[in-house]
């Protein structure tokens, strides 16, 4: 049983090396694809350097989207991590 | 020195350099961005510290890292290739080693994120070896 499902954030703080390393640990645990689309530009958001890559920042409209059969797991996941760990003081490391 | 417990059954990293502080720099850089959950062993440096690289450390480093997922080592530079090589010749187990062709910073990151997902020492070589075709601007 597959499905495909996408939701939308708008970032509370930049998308540094750390969030962007928790969300494609995270979503490296799910067997859907899973991208992450930002300003024009999607990743793979199990490729930490293609997260980052995307550059994201602060108030930034940021996409999860994912196909697969654990793919509404995956989204909210990863609009979780997204919320927490951008969000000033969510992770010590506003400057990663 | 002791080696650490390998306590999560993910895929050790190795990371050769002929530098001892860029070794464990980038080992700490991604121990961050992974959540410090996969065991990253540095190897830089010669055994008297100067730069270069050293097969008794190498030799250490995969026994501290391997655990029953198997190890990826990244080198930095090509030289570094020829001492992994050499200390593989007459390791043990390395058929559950893997030799990754990679950027050093981004390889290392990379490699250590998809480790820590649960990744098998195949997948985690890959993401090593993927790094060299992500853009960074």
């Amino acid at each position: 049983m597959s499905a495909s499902c996408e939701q939308g954030i708008t970032l509370a703080g930049d998308l540094h090396a750390r969030p962007a390393g928790a969300l494609a640990v995270a979503a490296g645990r799910y067997v859907s694809v899973v991208s992450v689309t930002a300003g024009g530009h999607t990743a793979d958001a199990k490729s930490v350097l293609g997260v980052m890559g995307l550059g994201a920042t602060s108030g930034q409209h940021v996409t999860v989207s994912a196909a697969g059969p654990d793919a509404p797991e995956a989204v909210a996941a990863l609009i979780a991590i997204l919320s927490e760990a951008t969000k000033v003081g969510g992770l010590p490391d506003q400057e990663t | 020195m002791t080696a650490q417990p390998v306590s999560t059954g993910t895929v050790g990293i190795v990371l050769v350099s002929h530098s001892a502080e860029l070794a464990r720099g980038a080992a700490d850089l991604a121990a961050q961005v992974s959540g410090g959950t996969v065991t990253i062993i540095a190897a830089g440096g010669t055994d008297d510290g100067d730069l270069g690289t050293s097969a008794a450390k190498v030799r250490h480093a995969l026994t501290q890292a391997a655990g029953e997922a198997g190890v990826v080592v990244l080198p930095d530079l090509g030289s570094a290739v020829l001492t992994v090589r050499a200390v593989l010749e007459d390791y043990g187990e390395a058929e559950s080693v893997l030799l990754a062709d990679a950027p050093f910073v981004e390889g290392a990151v990379a490699a250590t994120v998809i480790a820590a997902a649960g990744g098998d020492v195949k997948a985690v070589a890959a993401a090593a070896e993927e790094a060299r075709h992500v853009r960074k601007l």
